[in-house]
């Protein structure tokens, strides 16, 4: 089996990894650099400036934990950045010498399908190469969306890739509460800039359950940063003084940079899909079905491409999946599980259900909730915002969803998604013993609460 | 120890009402189950709030609690210096630990609540 693999973000580069596992001669073809948006311009960079922010923040209350610091505590952007660099650059390396290691070929240049059978990859000095393959992965992903009446700049309205350069100014507006625009707006917050957010929905991080956005909401306050809900920014006007943004309900916002994260588009686009007639949807996403193959027998697509999650951990599973498929299996996902991480501050994670999808669907649920303050291991870590809420079906007693935000929520919300995929009841968490101290009693005490039996909640 | 001059609600707040507006804070009592207070989500100023409903929570290094209004009306004052500094409830409850000014829609409203010694009861009758 020869399989190419158009993009070599997490979608496509695991994709080429499980199928040449499985015995496929696999050549992958990237434009820029191999991992994709993922590892360098979305999930990696913005989690190492998080690690630096969330050093800097801790930092400043050293006192706290009995630690004196003579001196000022400074952050130096340009060395975030390097250290940035540096780790983007060491998982570049891992990707690369996985390929190896497989024997996987990496052709540098932009693909472009001739044929269902037939790529043609152009590189950055014009030289012109032919791919022959017997099946095809699309995985192109896609690139921050900007708003028509004023594009990016790269200066003044920016993107999130160019908000990576941490270019901090003294103000700035953020369109889209959205994932990317609260990771941001608590990064940027931190380097120093006063930060206003506009969002067109009722609620930030509108993905998420109603009570997870509640608290978000108030730590956003908390750290003074401007939320405006229920509108749009209508118009800008540069001007001397900065930007003036004009919102729907009449008010101004001046800021020196705006960072528009709206959401992303799909690269679909000049790469030949016209050429040999794959459907796309309205959003211009490829259209495929639960194998991961499109409109044309042979010819798959996985990740953002094809719309849906967005996020990188989906493309890597729908990558395993076609590869899977392609090299004989049948095999579909199951997205009831797929867990979402938010690096803000406080952290949010979430798996399954949201209570309010549950009501909308009929299903009659219980829940349970349970504050980090009440935990020990909170308090040492000097980190007690936040709570993790359990909603699980009225009759069953199995586990729907699992809410978090507050610390670790990212890597508590395995034991949720584990729980949601295996069937497991609220009971099965509450009868399993959870090491003490820990933050991941709190998700037994959240399963307890839906009972009533949490051992440290007052009686109601 | 809970001041005479002032009307309580079932959900711990107190009011003081001079005129028609009605000065709300949370009892002692409150304070003292909630423990060392770390924020205090004020209400914004004029908004229209309603007795018996949340206009504001509170949050301790063990709890966060909802601040249930005693009296209906309009938001015309709220204590900034709680933002700063949401200690001062834990230290005067009844003084600078004030949280909010209201201005009255129903001065009736006043005869549900309890006095000084029927709240005293209550809370008596709560700890049991």
């Amino acid at each position: 089996m020869k399989l190419a693999i158009l993009g070599a973000g997490p979608g496509g580069y695991v994709a080429a990894i499980k199928a040449a596992q499985l015995g496929a001669q696999v050549t992958i073809i990237e434009e820029g650099e191999v991992g994709g948006t993922c590892l360098n311009w979305g999930c990696i960079p913005t989690k190492s400036f998080v690690a630096s922010t969330e050093l800097l923040a801790k930092t400043r209350k050293l006192e706290e934990f009995g630690i004196e610091l003579k001196g000022e505590i400074v952050p130096n952007i340009s060395k975030i950045i390097e250290r940035k660099n540096k780790i983007v650059t060491t998982q570049i390396k891992g990707i690369k010498g996985l390929f190896k290691s497989w024997g996987i070929t990496l052709k540098k240049g932009r693909g472009f399908l001739v044929s269902p059978k037939e790529i043609v990859v152009t590189s950055k000095n014009g030289s012109q190469e032919k791919v022959e393959a017997d099946t095809i992965i699309i995985a192109t992903g896609s690139r921050p969306a900007q708003i028509p009446l004023f594009p990016f700049d790269g200066n003044k309205i920016i993107s999130s890739e160019d908000a990576l350069n941490l270019d901090i100014p003294k103000s700035l507006l953020i369109i889209g509460a959205g994932v990317i625009g609260c990771e941001f707006a608590c990064i940027y917050k931190e380097l120093g800039s006063e930060v206003s957010i506009v969002e067109m929905l009722p609620r930030a991080i509108a993905t998420e359950d109603l009570e997870i956005s509640k608290l978000f909401e108030r730590e956003l306050k908390k750290k003074n940063i401007k939320l405006y809900t229920n509108v749009k920014v209508e118009k800008i006007d540069v001007r001397d003084d900065g930007i003036h943004a004009f919102l729907s309900d009449r008010r101004e916002i001046l800021a020196e940079k705006i960072l528009v994260s709206i959401g992303r588009a799909f690269n679909s686009d000049n790469i030949g899909l016209e050429v040999i007639g794959i459907n796309k949807g309205n959003r211009r996403e490829i259209i495929v079905n639960e194998k991961m193959e499109t409109t044309i027998p042979g010819i798959y697509a996985v990740g953002d491409v094809i719309g849906g999650f967005l996020l990188a951990h989906v493309a890597s599973r729908e990558g395993i999946t076609a590869a899977r498929n392609i090299m004989g299996g049948d095999e579909k996902i199951d997205y009831r599980t797929v867990p979402s991480a938010i690096f803000t501050s406080p952290e949010i994670a979430s798996v399954g259900l949201r209570e309010h999808q549950a009501l909308e669907r009929g299903v009659k649920v219980k829940t349970g909730h349970f504050q980090f303050r009440a935990l020990s291991k909170a308090h040492i870590i000097g980190d007690i915002t936040g709570f993790l809420k359990v909603v699980s079906d009225e009759t069953s007693d199995r586990i729907l969803g699992v809410h978090i935000i507050g610390p670790h929520a990212s890597e508590i919300i395995h034991e949720g998604a584990l729980a949601i995929k295996t069937g497991l009841k609220t009971r099965d968490i509450i009868e399993t013993i959870h090491a003490h101290p820990t933050l991941s009693e709190g998700l037994m005490e959240a399963a307890e609460d839906v009972h009533g039996e949490a051992i440290h909640i007052p009686r109601k | 120890m809970n001041p005479e001059d002032l009307k309580y609600h079932k959900e711990h707040t107190w009011v003081k009402v001079s005129n028609r507006k009605a000065t709300i804070g949370i009892t002692h009592y409150a304070q003292e189950a909630l423990g060392d207070i770390v924020y205090i989500d004020l209400p914004e100023v004029d908004i229209n709030i309603e007795v018996n409903s949340e206009i504001g929570e509170i949050e301790s290094t063990k709890a966060t609690s909802s601040i249930i209004s005693p009296i209906s009306g309009r938001v015309i004052e709220v204590n900034e210096e709680l933002s700063e500094a949401p200690e001062i409830v834990n230290e005067d409850p009844y003084g600078k630990g004030w949280i909010a000014i209201i201005e009255i829609d129903d001065i009736t409203e006043i005869n549900d609540l309890m006095d000084a010694s029927e709240y005293e009861k209550y809370v008596e009758e709560e700890a049991k």
